[in-house]
């Protein structure tokens, strides 16, 4: 499958991509003072939105570059890349 | 070393990026005998131990040679396997889920000369490369976690205690003896990656020590928030702590008699380290099975709270699995597996026969479940 | 050698292969590198690797970081970032990153397709691997963070070859040999789990789960891939007509021709076959007798343990309704103690395209976790928390006893207003007027 599968499903979804870009970034920063990586439920929250609808919104905000993965191996978070101190703690800053 | 560009380019990471493609499909790598009777395999049988024949309805034979294969495997002993299976088998090859290697010949004539090029092949040192077994009523291979070669929580090594575990059951390895199959797994700590809590003996490492607080460098390596929700039994609060300088640091304080030594703060907090070399070692379960046959499947039961790593050899971990293989032998039933005649025979002679200390700690204590596994009838014995 | 290694050392004696002695035959090729290979980490990786083992064999502790930040363009998953903390004494491992790649079905290979996969992994890791991972997947092991997108540029352009999951995900799903090479699988293990891999590709590779799941296929119930014990959704197969029956080899059995349980037990004297003591009274229904000599099954009070057919392959076999047996919830102890599967389906056919599988158990049961999950919950714990029933609700299956061990032994029901006669809003002044206050 050709990676831009993501860019058609976001076409079709209920979230406006600009404004849920802007309402997440927007949450995560204004929590980024405490922590600056998130679990996919804490996305959901603020993006207001059932998880599969959230998913089609983080998806893109990864290829666009707006968020990144972090993985304990076992489970998942998500950040605004550069934000926190994970990068320095691992050397990949 | 020039660097060798793949065609990738990272300023630009979506050009022709190929993504969702999935594995490779199954079918591409059958070997003929495999397609063609796909679906219609009428018996089995072991031939001796680490050979098998499959017969097909189309009166097709195929006969495995399944051999010990170490979990970590450079590509030279990949390149190796590759060689033989040209030479015997056309260019296929397969492995089992517990890191066999299994080689498929169609004729019976293929066998011999394929078994005796296996056991003809051994490392500089004089271990076997490719020893024959691992089927039947025997002990196959252990099926194991990452440990010191590569993990980051780990209680224990993994492939050390597993080749010398495995060195001591070798002989059950290349034989039928055993009442039923013996499968022996090693998780090395308890998130288990790789899941033993169904194994007829499991081998788990188990930190026994709470983290340190590297609290200079805590709030500086790590998000505090991120710490104490690492913490599966809330046992991490935030605090401040005097610092060198005379200043306070944010740090975090860990209530050490809640800590279940599990290590995922130190995922998220590298801060928070937890081995320690005379704090771990070694946990070993007992009587756990996957399959339905007879009785239902069944965990494994912890049966030796602690044993200390003794790198490189282990000696008391093996001799103690070696005591267990060596009284479920001599006593259980044909077809009986190590959990079923526990049962059988009852946990307090198990305990007798396998000559194994009862402590305090084999007493379930964690949580609601533990209350049901106490003995709540008046039958025991003596 | 780099370094001395005297721990690991003794680890080259004895039968089992060494990996010890692997590892060395490995620094050694690199080291010669007869082939030339502009190799893109260190050539002396396997070296370190050997000398930091080594120090941990002394210290008994790791010495190794983990690293949560790498990974591939877009995928959540399929990397483990791991570093060394002895950096300047190991400098070849100080990056010793982790690749999970997606196995085939069946674990099948070609010779020719593992020469490819070790010409990449020679060239752009260390050579070493896992075969395989506890999961499935064939884990590439050790290499630095610059290696990763080429790695992953050459196998989806040259080797048509995807990475694993890893992380908050669906996990690669793995399956028993199956029909592939084995009369007792009751579905194709392989086809379903080919196909449930790439419907879901985006599930493997964009973590949005609260915590792992995990698929296993297993084609029946001897469970040699242990779908009911680790794995989220276990498809154990199943069949619900009669187990077949050749009368004359129930005969060659008990006349000691055929040996019981394909010759398994053949390194003891276990005495003649005796089919009442091995298999009638094993029996755990005691469905089975013998009459007139032949011997009878009543089919209809077996549970399908597999012990008879395990043990006289050549004279029963499976029957031919088949399916699969649906079993949810399976996890290993961490954190609130192990869980094996329950059984959330009796029996549902198991034939491309699975629209029932996918449409009625797979993608409900993910929108009830997704909603419904705390963070880091397997299913198995959401079901725990929320109870069986909800899981049913959400999937729309009718209560069945198969699905329960036992019924419950207290009686506080949790009643729904709906279910009470005349609901339970009442008018107290109407229960006053029959009762003082």
């Amino acid at each position: 499958m050709h990676p831009l599968h993501i860019f058609s499903e976001v076409l079709q979804m209920a979230l406006d991509y600009e404004e849920s870009k802007t309402k997440l970034i927007e949450g995560l920063k204004k929590k980024s003072k405490s922590k600056t990586k998130f679990y996919f439920n804490d996305l959901a929250k603020i993006l207001e939105a059932k998880p599969r609808e959230a998913k089609k919104v983080v998806n893109r905000m990864i290829i666009d570059g707006h968020l990144e993965y972090w993985s304990s191996g076992s489970t998942s978070m998500y950040g605004i890349p550069g934000m926190g101190k994970q990068a320095a703690a691992e050397h990949e800053d | 070393m020039a660097f060798i560009s793949s065609g990738y380019n990272p300023d630009k990471p979506m050009e022709d990026r190929i993504t969702d493609i999935g594995p490779r499909k199954y079918d591409e790598f059958y070997p003929p005998v495999i397609a063609n009777n796909k679906g219609k395999w009428l018996y089995h049988e072991i031939l001796k131990p680490g050979v098998l024949v499959h017969v097909a309805e189309s009166g097709d034979k195929v006969f495995t040679v399944r051999c010990g294969g170490v979990r970590l495997m450079s590509t030279t002993h990949i390149l190796e396997i590759c060689d033989i299976a040209e030479k015997h088998c056309d260019g296929y090859v397969r492995w089992t889920t517990r890191n066999n290697i299994e080689f498929m010949v169609d004729s019976e004539d293929k066998v011999e000369p394929l078994v005796q090029d296996l056991e003809s092949r051994k490392f500089a040192a004089g271990s076997y490369k490719f020893p024959v077994g691992g089927t039947g009523a025997g002990v196959t291979n252990i099926i194991h976690t990452q440990g010191w070669v590569h993990c980051h929580t780990p209680a224990t090594d993994a492939s050390g205690p597993v080749k010398a575990t495995m060195d001591a059951l070798f002989d059950d390895f290349k034989d039928h003896r055993l009442p039923a199959q013996l499968r022996v797994s090693l998780a090395c700590c308890l998130n288990m990656c790789g899941a033993v809590h169904c194994s007829d003996i499991a081998i788990l490492g188990y930190h026994r020590k709470p983290p340190m607080l590297d609290h200079e460098y805590l709030d500086k390596m790590c998000e505090i928030p991120l710490a104490i929700a690492a913490c599966p039994t809330a046992a991490i609060k935030p605090t401040k702590i005097d610092g060198a300088d005379g200043g306070k640091l944010k740090s975090v304080a860990v209530k050490n008699e809640r800590c279940m030594f599990c290590g995922n703060c130190y995922t998220m907090c590298p801060a928070m380290p937890l081995a320690d070399q005379e704090g771990d070692g070694i946990v070993l379960m007992a009587g756990g099975k996957v399959s339905n046959r007879i009785s239902a499947p069944k965990f494994s039961k912890v049966v030796v709270a602690f044993i200390p790593n003794e790198p490189p050899l282990w000696p008391t971990t093996v001799a103690t699995i070696k005591k267990m293989v060596e009284a479920y032998a001599k006593d259980a039933n044909k077809y009986e597996r190590l959990g079923e005649w526990a049962e059988r025979i009852g946990w307090e002679r198990f305990f007798e026969k396998c000559e194994l200390d009862f402590t305090h700690h084999l007493i379930d204590d964690f949580r609601d479940p533990a209350y049901f596994t106490w003995r709540q009838t008046s039958q025991f014995k003596f | 050698m780099k370094h001395e290694t005297p721990l690991l050392d003794q680890l080259e004696s004895g039968p089992w292969p060494s990996f010890v002695s692997d590892l060395k035959q490995q620094a050694e090729k690199r080291a010669k590198n007869e082939e030339g290979i502009d190799f893109q980490i260190p050539q002396d990786v396997v070296e370190d690797l050997l000398g930091v083992l080594e120090l941990s064999f002394k210290d008994g502790e790791t010495h190794w970081k983990h690293g949560g930040i790498v990974g591939v363009f877009g995928y959540g998953g399929g990397v483990i970032g791991r570093y060394c903390d002895q950096p300047e004494q190991f400098p070849g491992v100080a990056h010793f990153h982790t690749m999970r790649v997606n196995h085939p079905g069946g674990k099948f290979y070609t010779t020719k397709y593992l020469r490819e996969l070790c010409e990449l992994w020679d060239l752009r890791g260390s050579g070493l691997t896992n075969m395989h991972g506890s999961t499935g997947d064939i884990i590439f092991l050790g290499t630095t963070t610059p290696q990763l997108e080429e790695i992953f540029y050459e196998m989806t352009h040259k080797h048509n070859q995807d990475l694993g999951g890893s992380g908050s995900n669906l996990r690669t799903p793995s399956d028993c040999i199956g029909q592939a090479r084995c009369e007792w699988a009751c579905y194709d293990t392989q086809a379903i789990c080919y196909d449930f891999t790439q419907e879901y590709q985006d599930e493997l590779h964009r973590p949005a789960f609260p915590y792992k799941f995990k698929f296993k296929f297993d084609g029946c119930p001897n469970c040699c891939v242990a779908s009911i014990a680790r794995s989220d959704l276990s498809f154990i197969g199943t069949w619900r007509d009669d187990i077949k029956m050749d009368q004359e080899a129930v005969q060659a059995y008990i006349g000691g021709e055929i040996p019981p349980n394909g010759g398994s037990h053949s390194g003891r004297d276990w005495g003649p076959f005796d089919i009442n003591k091995e298999v009638i009274n094993l029996c755990p229904t005691q469905c089975m007798w013998m009459e007139d000599g032949k011997l009878m099954i009543d089919n209809k009070e077996c549970t399908r343990c597999m012990h008879c057919i395990n043990v006289m392959p050549r004279a029963l076999r499976i029957g031919d309704d088949r399916g699969v047996t649906i079993m949810a919830g399976a996890k290993a102890p961490i954190l609130d103690g192990a869980q094996m599967g329950s059984l959330i389906v009796p029996f549902m056919r198991a034939e491309p395209p699975y629209t029932e599988i996918k449409e009625k158990v797979i993608e409900p049961i993910w929108d009830w976790w997704m909603e419904e999950g705390k963070n880091r919950e397997r299913l198995g714990e959401l079901m725990k928390r929320q109870g069986l029933q909800r899981l049913l609700e959400v999937c729309g299956f009718d209560p069945d006893p198969r699905m329960v061990q036992e019924p419950r032994s207290n009686p506080y029901i949790f009643w729904k207003e709906d279910e009470v006669e005349g609901g339970w809003e009442r008018d107290v002044d109407k229960f006053r007027e029959k009762h003082q206050r």
